[in-house]
């Protein structure tokens, strides 16, 4: 039955995807209660900048991804911070010069460049070893913080305000937090590729709470929504040849649908009452 | 008198350049007391709170709460806002709010819902309470915090009509049993001796401060509100 995973790329993708599914969906469930889903977005397409440039000076296109990822995330944070101008501006000017820096570097190197198209879809085939331990040692830190900073960073989510009269300091708070999105979507960019990534950060939060009742059982869904999205897309990616990004992504909105109209016919055959 | 817990010397401040919404105000509070903030729409009264909270800083003069800067005084304080602005789909029970904001609460919370008498509400989404419900889980998230000072904006802002003033007799009565020193903000000139020890009128400027009987003169009131509102108006 799972044969699929006695090929050592698809071992490596798993592997990849069962950590990075959970991360995604665990800052997803904060990012879309803050309004963040454009943020991340936004993200995954300036990070192309950081990989034109690492193909440029040779170095290995993930790490300038990620450098440039995280320098975004804090300029964004900053320009929100300190001038008058709104969040979706700020990240609508910023994304669009990354992704045109880095689209004119691209087509100032010479021939084919397969990490650009692999960045800009996501390939599983291009996962290396490598990469999964950059994946699995920077989720565990990730995750790890994230659990240590649950009650901080859920009062910050629903209000800075109160978070402030809580004793958090919510401007470092807000800082780290971005930082700690703008990592994790670069680091989702090599499973499902910039155009795609910010799907598996807003679907299974986005689905989880059509059915959830508490704030614990919001994450525990993302997080059950998320996994079956990665591996029902890989699977389908692989018995159907389809590209993987493209069916995690479907994967997540099948879901979605799923339980948006099992939630309709519970509603109307009188089963759940409205929240 | 009791000793003062709250300085205001010479506060201004304003949001944009050359645009004071409060200017050059001074008083202090007592310990213990309830105190008023009473003034028209637009007038400042949230804005110097929200100084006092420590949530601004003032463009010129000093807050000092307990002798410090009201940042380093988080801890003493209790901030109920008029309004709370969050994403009404945010999937978070009553209970879960109270213990995310209060590290290490257990079943003092529901000990503080049941003083409040919002037991039942415990496994609520906090985005399906009405106003008033709202309100009262605020307060309760500013008292499991032990404050020594309770800030409160317009808190009676989401209570039904008529509902003002026994929300009012609540808060003297939390006073009472806590031990706090009041602040607040409100409209309810009518009420105001009912309620507090001492009253700040404020329209940018200070206009009075005091006791209610003293302060709170028929020709402060017309100078706040303007000439069709008065005293007896108020109390009909």
């Amino acid at each position: 039955m799972f044969e699929i995973l006695q090929l050592e790329f698809m071992q490596r993708a798993f592997i990849a995807g069962i950590i990075l599914a959970p991360l995604l969906s665990v800052l997803g469930s904060f990012a879309t209660l803050r309004k963040m889903s454009f943020f991340a977005d936004g993200i995954a397409h300036a990070s192309l900048l950081g990989v034109a440039l690492a193909i440029l000076v040779g170095i290995t296109p993930f790490n300038g991804a990620l450098v440039v990822g995280v320098l975004f995330g804090a300029l964004v944070f900053l320009l929100e911070r300190y001038t008058k101008l709104a969040s979706d501006a700020v990240i609508g000017i910023l994304f669009t010069t990354g992704l045109a820096l880095g689209i004119i570097i691209i087509s100032l190197q010479p021939g084919y460049q397969p990490d650009l198209i692999s960045f800009l879809f996501g390939n599983i085939l291009a996962i290396t070893w490598g990469n999964v331990w950059v994946i699995l040692l920077l989720s565990v830190i990730i995750l790890s913080v994230v659990f240590f900073l649950f009650r901080q960073i859920t009062l910050l989510s629903l209000s800075e305000e109160l978070a402030w009269t809580s004793g958090i300091s919510t401007g470092y708070l807000n800082l780290f937090f971005y930082i700690l999105i703008s990592i994790s979507v670069v680091l989702g960019v090599k499973l499902l590729g910039i155009i795609l990534v910010s799907a598996l950060l807003i679907t299974p939060p986005v689905t989880a709470k059509l059915i959830t009742h508490s704030f614990r059982s919001y994450i525990f869904f993302s997080v059950v929504f998320s996994l079956l999205a990665f591996i029902g897309g890989l699977f389908s990616s692989y018995y159907f040849d389809f590209p993987s990004g493209a069916s995690i992504v479907v994967s997540a909105t099948t879901i979605f649908v799923i339980i948006l109209i099992l939630k309709t016919l519970f509603y109307a055959q009188g089963f759940l009452q409205k929240k | 008198m009791n000793t003062n817990v709250i300085e205001v010397n010479n506060v201004s401040f304003g949001y944009e350049k050359g645009n004071e919404v409060v200017k050059d105000v001074s008083f202090t509070i007592p310990e213990k007391s309830i105190t008023m903030l009473i003034g028209p729409n637009g007038s400042g009264k949230t804005t110097l709170l929200k100084i006092m909270v420590g949530l601004l800083e003032p463009t010129r003069g000093d807050v000092k709460v307990y002798g410090d800067k009201p940042k380093n005084k988080r801890g003493n304080v209790g901030y109920v806002p008029q309004k709370l602005y969050f994403d009404q789909t945010f999937p978070i029970t009553v209970m879960e709010f109270l213990q995310f904001s209060h590290k290490g609460a257990g079943d003092d919370v529901i000990e503080a819902l049941e003083s409040l008498g919002i037991r039942e509400l415990s496994q609520s989404l906090i985005g399906t309470l009405s106003g008033g419900q709202l309100q009262r889980v605020l307060i309760v998230r500013s008292l499991l915090g032990k404050p020594k000072i309770l800030f409160l904006d317009e808190p009676v802002s989401g209570i039904d009509v008529g509902g003002e003033q026994s929300f009012y007799e609540l808060i003297k009565d939390i006073q009472k049993k806590h031990n706090v020193t009041v602040v607040m903000v409100s409209h309810e000139v009518h009420l105001v001796s009912r309620i507090a020890d001492q009253v700040i009128c404020i329209n940018k400027e200070m206009l009075c401060s005091g006791e209610p009987e003293k302060a709170l003169l028929p020709e402060v009131v017309e100078k706040l509100y303007g000439k069709d509102v008065s005293l007896y108006k108020h109390h009909c």
